[in-house]
């Protein structure tokens, strides 16, 4: 409803300026947002996921079950179900309704990355280290996993065509040094999208869990893949310090308009830093998809580019320590990173000046000087009751006061978080502050998390050693 | 629901409807055009905006109000003389007046379709003209005005009939606030003897007495799952009763210098927003009981807040005369709104889309406020506040109009002569004067359900009383509704003698704060 009134130049700002607060429970080392954009899920270095409020900065809830390091989170569409991965090979779905486990399933190495099927929260895809790809079921009890092939696509050969054996067992060798990195579903959870370590990308099909189409992207290993949210650009992120941007063709039209051998993907656009050949922690796409933004290695910068011309358009300064996962609010201009070193989550949002105009309502701002025309009328003198019965005959316009007009962004609202308000139940060890030598007191309840910026170093210590958690898994 | 249509066309003519001048006296005959551009022009004071472009979203909502305004302007313009043309072929023999209500009815109605069709009005108009030409059935011309999904409303009532459900008994002292739950099942009030109690709405039963305020309640507010009841009293401090357990939220919101004069949830219900006599406004987070925000409101006493309804923006007002339009988000004053009589306003309401706010001033007035042009639409009167902070509420009368308007608006208000009033929103008419309580009606509250329309209302007098809305739908638009003043009588009869009439009444209005005794003394 604020729309109207918001400075018209405040929302042709895509894309944040000013750190603005630091939130902070525990070592975050993985962020994510839901759809809606309301709240932001955090996994810590001891295995605790910790959901903000976005618009509170405060803890919502706190998620109990692994004991390893969060690798990553993925949200259900409506917001209601949560998948976390993590180190302790396990990946758990969280009813955050009462913030019970639906389902909790092992694997047999550590995962790197797990995604929710975008439609069906009890399906999920999960990559593993130095293992093949899992596309598990998770809709009975026990789940259903799939192995997924790492290796790329090869046309069969045609009938007449000589086979070498030799060829063919040198390639079945090469195949095999396939293993996959990371694994997204496409937009509408037909396919998966699959990044090895040979630097291919593979389409896989979810239905029948076999590859359609192989495209060698480069030479290094691919680090992160990112689906933009209009589900056609894909974001790669790979060793090679080249962060590119790939325009996937509409795998909804397979076998209607496209066959499965004209899949083409062709990058876009190719992000570096050719003079310091910086290297990217993370990276992500803006809520539009207009900017991508990466995080970089040894360097507590974020860097913002422009993609329809390529360009860097901003480089967001700010804490003093190398940043890891980076994400971009779903619908504003509002990036959040969570520092390395001390696992503070550190926001970036558009600062407004109030607008002074807005207190005085019989001022106006305007631009350059005017002269002012005095009414024919301005100073002349009627009774009060005649003025206001004149006010009182011109209010003739007829008010709606009831109907809502439907948003234009489509309703996603279904699910809503319950608001809890004994969250010090849950609290651990990070509550209790040291208030003195030897002296040491528990934090106000629900004060897990400290947003203002001139927040507490108290436990800067403590989390120096796992620090580099979050890039360590990969080399 | 029956179709709306079918019974417009089995009425040929509307029902009678009395002249604007007879029923209020503030529709007099509409001034000259220059009176009316003067006043435009002196409410206006600012330039008219620059038609930005608004390509992305902030919230999660959007409302075009721009394109929805011009395109408004359009239909209004086109309807004026269409209508023209028709209504004066058509209805003839009918009286001016009602010629006019026909074409208010008229313009209801596209105003709300405007939404659906933007783009096709042009056509459509073009479409309507040529039927006309060439149909001279009016029901005709209504069923098969194509590009609108809507079907036209039946006839405005010009009147809505509540009467006396419950009389609930056992505040100590006045009643200052009361309100139905998010799913109107219970009505929830506070009083001056620092209880908050909670009543069964379909029964009238007293569920629960939460007792621990050390001085009198000024304000209540249900949270949106309706698990919790905050409330806000004169020892400074909020608290939170948890209506499923009975119990009370250990901590209270402490950071208020002086009473806490109005408060309201946000609604996903992880932010309170507190308006108090220390002039400040706070946002709390509900979860940790912490201030998040505080707003360098007002240079008076806060006397009312209100939250959207999609959470994006809070309304406050103080005895200073200014109406202020907040941004959650941000914290930044967007709008503020001020009178030119600069009267002390003592409570604000956001409309049930958001568009508009409604404020209660104590000069005898309640103001419709369009706050993004900042300009007063409607001014309802009839009622008597020149001390108290009265509150009131929107409510909905007549059939469902379309599948996102239920009914016709209208607002309700207190009064200090012990009357509860409701105006139509458009009309200003006052649809129905009740003779509620012995005293000053402090607050009132709406609800629809399944089973039918309410209202609750709560006064000095020490009582809440459950107002259930009796539809004449059996009876059809034609019957006669009765004549109000004698269902007031009658009312005040069936209650039999209030025992404890006047009681405290004169310590009550001592009282600073909790009764707003003090917002607006007019000496």
């Amino acid at each position: 409803m604020n729309l109207s009134l918001v400075d018209p130049f405040v929302l042709a700002q895509d894309y944040p300026d000013t750190l603005s607060e630091k939130l902070r429970s525990g070592h975050a080392t993985c962020l994510r947002f839901n759809r809606k954009g309301d709240y932001l899920a955090s996994g810590r270095v001891d295995g605790t996921v910790v959901i903000f409020d976005v618009e509170t900065n405060g803890v919502a809830r706190k998620l109990k079950g692994h004991i390893r390091q969060i690798q990553s989170l993925s949200w259900s569409r409506d917001g209601r179900y949560l998948l976390s991965s993590s180190q302790d090979w396990k990946c758990i779905l969280w009813d955050l309704k009462d913030g019970s486990r639906v389902r909790t399933v092992r694997f047999e190495a550590p995962v790197y990355i797990a995604e929710l099927h975008p439609y069906n929260h009890l399906l999920f895809v999960a990559s593993l280290f130095e293992d093949q790809p899992v596309l598990v079921d998770i809709s009975s009890a026990k789940p259903i996993k799939r192995i997924l092939p790492s290796a790329p696509f090869r046309a069969a050969p045609s009938k007449d065509e000589e086979v070498d054996p030799a060829v063919a067992a040198k390639q079945a060798a090469q195949d095999a040094k396939h293993s996959t990195c990371v694994t997204v579903f496409t937009a509408l959870g037909n396919h998966i999208i699959a990044g090895t370590s040979k630097g291919w990308i593979n389409i896989i099909e979810t239905q029948t869990c076999t590859t359609i189409h192989s495209t060698k992207l480069c030479a290094a290993v691919i680090i992160l893949l990112r689906l933009a949210s209009n589900g056609r650009d894909v974001l790669v992120n790979s060793s090679d310090r080249v962060i590119r941007t790939i325009l996937m063709p509409d795998l909804s039209q397979l076998g209607i308009d496209l066959e499965p051998t004209n899949i083409k993907l062709q990058v876009e656009h190719k992000f570096q830093d050719v003079v310091n050949r910086l290297s990217w922690n993370h990276v992500t796409f803006s809520s539009t998809g207009e900017f991508v933004t990466a995080s970089t290695f040894m360097n507590p910068d974020i860097y913002v580019w422009e993609r329809s011309h390529g360009s860097l358009v901003k480089i967001l300064e700010g804490p003093r320590e190398e940043l890891g996962v980076v994400e971009w609010h779903p619908n504003r201009p509002f990036v959040v990173a969570c520092g390395l070193e001390s696992g503070c989550i550190y926001t970036w949002t558009i600062v407004t000046p109030q607008k002074w105009s807005a207190l005085a309502p019989d001022f106006g701002e305007v631009e350059e000087n005017v002269i002012y025309a005095e009414r024919e009328d301005e100073f002349d003198i009627h009774p009060a009751e005649e003025i206001h019965q004149r006010r009182l005959d011109a209010e003739d316009e007829e008010p709606d006061v009831l109907t809502i007009e439907p948003s234009k962004s489509g309703d996603i609202e279904s699910f809503r978080m319950p608001v809890l308000l004994d969250l010090s139940d849950s609290e651990s060890e990070e509550d209790i502050v040291a208030v003195g030598p030897g002296t040491m007191r528990r934090r106000s309840p629900g004060a897990g998390s400290k947003w203002n910026v001139n927040g507490d170093g108290e436990k800067e210590g403590r989390n120096g050693a796992t620090g580099r958690g979050a890039r360590g898994r990969r080399r | 629901m029956s179709h709306p249509s079918k019974r417009r066309r089995l009425t040929p003519s509307p029902p009678p409807i009395s002249s604007p001048i007879e029923t209020s006296s503030d529709e007099l005959a509409a001034g000259s055009d220059h009176d009316q551009e003067r006043r435009r022009v002196s409410l206006n004071a600012y330039p008219p905006k620059r038609p930005y472009p608004r390509s992305r979203s902030f919230s999660s909502s959007e409302s075009p109000d721009e394109l929805a305004m011009d395109a408004d302007d359009y239909w209004r313009s086109s309807n004026r003389r269409r209508n023209q043309s028709v209504w004066g072929r058509s209805e003839d023999e009918n009286e001016g007046d009602e010629e006019e209500n026909e074409n208010e009815d008229d313009e209801q109605e596209n105003e709300s379709m405007n939404d659906d069709v933007n783009e096709t009005e042009p056509n459509g108009d073009c479409d309507m003209d040529e039927m006309e030409a060439a149909e001279e059935n009016e029901a005709e011309t209504y069923s098969d005005r194509s590009p609108t999904p809507v079907p036209p409303p039946p006839p405005k009532p010009d009147s809505v009939d509540y009467r006396q459900k419950f009389l609930l008994r056992g505040h100590l002292r006045g009643v200052s606030a009361v309100r139905f739950s998010p799913d109107s099942s219970m009505i929830a009030s506070g009083g001056a003897d620092g209880a908050v109690k909670v009543w069964a709405a379909s029964t009238g039963k007293l569920i629960h007495t939460f007792e621990g305020h050390l001085a009198g309640i000024s304000t209540i507010s249900w949270s949106p799952d309706g698990a919790t009841i905050a409330s806000g009293s004169d020892d400074k401090t909020i608290r939170l009763w948890n209506v499923l357990t009975g119990k009370a939220h250990p901590t209270p919101f402490l950071g208020h210098h002086n009473y806490v004069y109005s408060i309201a949830f946000s609604p996903k219900g992880n932010m309170l927003v507190s308006g108090s006599y220390d002039e400040a406004v706070f946002l709390w987070d509900v979860r940790s009981a912490r201030v998040m925000k505080s707003l360098p409101a007002h240079s008076d006493p806060v006397s009312g807040i209100d939250v959207v309804w999609d959470g994006t923006l809070i309304a406050s007002c103080a005895t200073d005369g200014l109406v202020r339009i907040w941004d959650t988000s941000t914290g930044q004053c967007l709008r503020t709104l001020v009178h030119e009589d600069n009267p002390p306003v003592s409570s604000v309401k956001f409309s049930p889309n958001g568009k508009y706010v409604l404020a209660w001033t104590l000069d005898d007035c309640v103001r419709l406020w369009d706050y993004v042009e900042g300009r007063c639409l409607k001014t309802y009167q009839g009622h008597s506040n020149k001390k108290y902070s009265l509150s009131g509420a929107f409510g909905v009368y007549g059939q469902r109009i379309s599948a996102r308007t239920p009914g016709y608006a209208f607002a309700v208000s207190g009064s200090e002569d012990g009357a509860v009033l409701c105006w139509d929103v458009v009309s200003k008419k006052v649809l129905q004067r009740i003779e509620a309580h012995e005293g000053v009606v402090l607050g009132v509250d709406t609800c629809s359900t399944e089973e039918g329309r309410f209202m609750v209302s709560c006064g000095l007098d020490g009582t809440v009383r459950v107002w259930e809305e009796v539809t004449a739908s059996e009876a059809g638009p034609e019957a006669e509704p009765e004549p109000e003043a004698e269902q007031g009588l009658d009312q005040n009869h069936a209650d039999g003698e209030n025992s404890d009439k006047n009681r405290d009444m004169d310590t009550e209005m001592g009282e600073a704060g909790e009764l707003g005794g003090e917002t607006g003394d007019p000496t």
